[in-house]
């Protein structure tokens, strides 16, 4: 290990080539998408005993060719935005802890700012359209607005913010999938009660979280615990 | 200066350390001194002297501190540092570029 010559010496393939593979090392060991994923899975499972056991109404009203109902818990629009925020600095935190066990920095700033912004954001949305129903059915494109203020779509939000910030593809195709399960309505016929109304999307949107937590968990855990 | 894009190239970038040192920086927005040492696979002696020459040439800050008991060295790329670690990139790919041209055209 001396002190190497400047140019001429220096190869310019190989000093490119060592400039490439040291920015990916770099971003593979800052990336830890698999906790914001465990965290948000987490949150939506464990919103449903919130939603189970808490006070619902059914608003209705009537609309061109039949009635538009919307059910809706009082207390998920105090439980996600709570939720969501200690989430962020429970993510920031654990990334910025992470970064100065190992020396290296990270980019989780803008994903915990936009993170926070987005929820109360949203949350703030959700409850102006509950003064504001719609006008029609919800299932078309037009009810897209009601669908994106919700904290599916928060988190699938903010995911994407993260997409970039990690510069990781695999997360970018997971939060658009994770993103369609939120914003394609799911419809079985109307109000459910047996199961609950709120369950299979909920289910099917904790469950991508999970396996999304899951599968960056055993791909990232090599970077974690390098071999000594 | 000619054309060359040999001519563009900053001798107190165009190193591999150096080089290396500006790339984790850029990518982290700030790096330990041991994270440096141990990827870059130098001596903590030669790794001083190259970041007090990206110091002195202003591409880079030091910052030193505490980790509970433990002394820390921090580094973070400055906007010169930026701005060079761009340029060296862009006269590398023109120098490759250029190269592979002689390479493939005829005599």
């Amino acid at each position: 290990m001396t002190t190497e010559a400047a140019y001429p010496g220096e190869d310019p393939h190989r000093l490119l080539w060592n400039a490439r593979k040291l920015a990916q090392r770099v971003r593979k060991e800052q990336r830890a998408t698999w906790f914001p994923l465990l965290v948000f899975a987490a949150l939506t499972f464990a919103s449903f005993p919130v939603l189970r056991y808490s006070g619902h109404h059914l608003d209705c009203r009537a609309v061109p060719g039949g009635r538009v109902c919307r059910v809706y818990s009082d207390a998920e629009f105090v439980y996600w935005p709570v939720a969501l925020v200690l989430a962020y600095v429970a993510i920031a935190a654990f990334y910025i802890r992470r970064s100065r066990a190992r020396g290296l920095g990270t980019r989780v700033r803008p994903y915990a700012i936009a993170g926070i912004i987005v929820a109360v954001a949203l949350t703030g949305v959700a409850l102006w359209e509950l003064r504001n129903p719609p006008a029609e059915s919800l299932m078309g494109l037009n009810g897209m607005p009601y669908r994106l203020a919700s904290p599916g779509a928060a988190i699938g939000l903010t995911l994407l913010v993260l997409a970039w910030a990690e510069r990781n593809r695999a997360l970018l195709l997971l939060t658009l999938a994770y993103l369609a399960s939120v914003l394609v309505p799911i419809t079985f016929g109307g109000v459910q009660h047996d199961p609950p109304w709120y369950s299979y999307p909920l289910v099917f949107q904790g469950s991508v979280l999970l396996l999304g937590g899951i599968g960056f968990a055993l791909a990232q855990r090599p970077l974690r615990s390098p071999a000594p | 200066m000619t054309g060359h894009p040999a001519n563009g190239l900053d001798d107190t970038v165009h190193q591999r350390v150096r080089l290396g040192i500006l790339t984790i920086a850029h990518e982290a927005r700030r790096v330990e001194f041991s994270y440096l040492r141990d990827n870059l696979e130098v001596t903590a002696g030669n790794l001083s002297q190259h970041l007090g020459v990206l110091e002195s040439a202003g591409l880079i800050t030091i910052e030193k501190g505490y980790a509970g008991k433990r002394a820390r060295t921090w580094v973070t790329l400055t906007k010169a540092g930026q701005a060079a670690l761009a340029e060296e990139i862009t006269q590398l790919k023109l120098l490759i570029s250029q190269i592979e041209r002689a390479h493939t055209s005829p005599d």
